[in-house]
């Protein structure tokens, strides 16, 4: 324990260093080594190290219990209850309104249904005449198809499902594609 | 799942949801700083295997390092807008994971309870002895580990166990990537005597 205490360098009683020991570890031992039982015994204690240390980094069994996903989105969910709220047109019960993030998502989820379309970032701004203007971005397939086209495919969908199915008035819908992936991506 | 989302990546495993299998990173992360609480949980499963890894070896405890864990996904969900790019949160993660628990560690009295099945790995199959010995090598590195001082465990574990950079260790322990090397070479010479004491 004493040589470990030594800052900087660990000197074997031979004088070899055993930082240097760890560094030819893989190489054949040179003849100091081979006759040396102070290298020797070291060398047999690194390799001791090397073998835990791979079973250690290989062992896939320490994994955290089931529920921590559940501890973890239960607090996240905690976090969310402070989004704001976007009014449809009233019903025969008065208005009703709707969580701003559900319609994004459900959006974002029409656009994921163009092939090649991932959606990103969903934004809602609401006009003064009750409509709501769309911004989307999306990623999309790099494939040498016309990302124009598939923007205006985006945009038909976006506004089929906000319509029909959310029951908003869509004023308009800006699609951004704001990056791109291949199938290695 | 189609061609499109085959193993690339920050592509994670078909464990996953199927509503963010397979998408990367990067789309999950804008997802989730929009709001998307899904797309968040498919980054929580793909990472806190890691991470509960890494503070359980931290920790020695893993009770605690469930705590450190949640804490860090929280963290993140609120600073989501802090994080650029996908390809930035594994090395968010990794900091802050390293940071909390040194803090546990900082606030802990000394010497609390290793947790003792923590010592012990499964077994690999076949050559009983050899696997006996594997299991008595990893006995005596966990129980090794908790004799380093937490910097020096925190550098040991990212480099030799999660594969990190020595230029991102620096970073996250706000020191140079030299004085990392040295505190990783310090730390291996500890180790393997604790293992096998040569003299």
């Amino acid at each position: 324990m004493a040589l470990s205490s030594r800052i900087g360098a660990h000197v074997l009683p031979c004088g070899r260093h055993v930082e240097d020991l760890w560094d030819t570890m893989g190489s054949a031992p040179d003849a100091h080594v081979q006759g040396c039982p102070h290298c020797r015994t070291a060398l047999a204690s690194l390799a001791a190290l090397a073998e835990a240390t791979r079973a250690v980094y290989d062992d896939e069994s320490l994994t955290p219990p089931p529920t921590l996903t559940s501890r973890i989105m239960a607090a996240v969910r905690a976090d969310v209850r402070r989004t704001s709220r976007l009014p449809l047109a009233a019903g025969e019960h008065g208005p009703v309104d709707i969580s701003e993030q559900a319609v994004a998502a459900v959006l974002r989820f029409a656009a994921d249904s163009v092939d090649g379309v991932r959606a990103r970032r969903c934004r809602l701004h609401r006009l003064e005449d009750g409509s709501v203007r769309v911004d989307l971005s999306i990623s999309v397939r790099f494939s040498g198809g016309t990302s124009v086209a598939t923007g205006d495919v985006v945009r038909d969908r976006v506004r089929a499902v906000a319509t029909a199915h959310v029951g908003l008035e869509v004023a308009g819908i800006d699609v951004e594609v704001e990056d791109v992936w291949d199938d290695e991506t | 799942m189609t061609t499109a989302t085959a193993d690339g990546p920050g592509v994670g495993p078909a464990s996953e949801p199927s509503a963010g299998r397979g998408l990367d990173d990067g789309t999950l992360v804008v997802r989730a700083r929009d709001g998307d609480v899904n797309a968040f949980e498919v980054l929580v499963q793909r990472y806190q295997s890691q991470m509960y890894r890494l503070a359980v070896r931290m920790l020695g405890n893993r009770g605690d390092a469930e705590d450190v864990v949640q804490e860090v996904f929280l963290a993140a969900w609120r600073r989501l807008p802090e994080i650029r790019e996908g390809a930035a949160l594994p090395g968010w993660l990794y900091r802050t994971t390293t940071n909390h628990c040194l803090n546990v560690l900082r606030a802990r009295r000394p010497r609390a309870e290793l947790d003792l099945d923590l010592t012990r790995s499964r077994s690999p199959e076949g050559e009983p002895e050899r696997a006996a010995e594997t299991a008595e090598q990893v006995r005596a590195l966990t129980v090794a580990l908790q004799q380093l001082t937490p910097e020096q465990r925190a550098a040991w574990l990212l480099r030799e166990v999660h594969d990190r950079s020595y230029a991102e260790i620096a970073g996250i322990l706000g020191v140079s990537a030299t004085a990392v090397r040295g505190r990783i070479a310090r730390s291996r010479v500890e180790l393997a005597e604790a293992m096998q004491p040569w003299r």
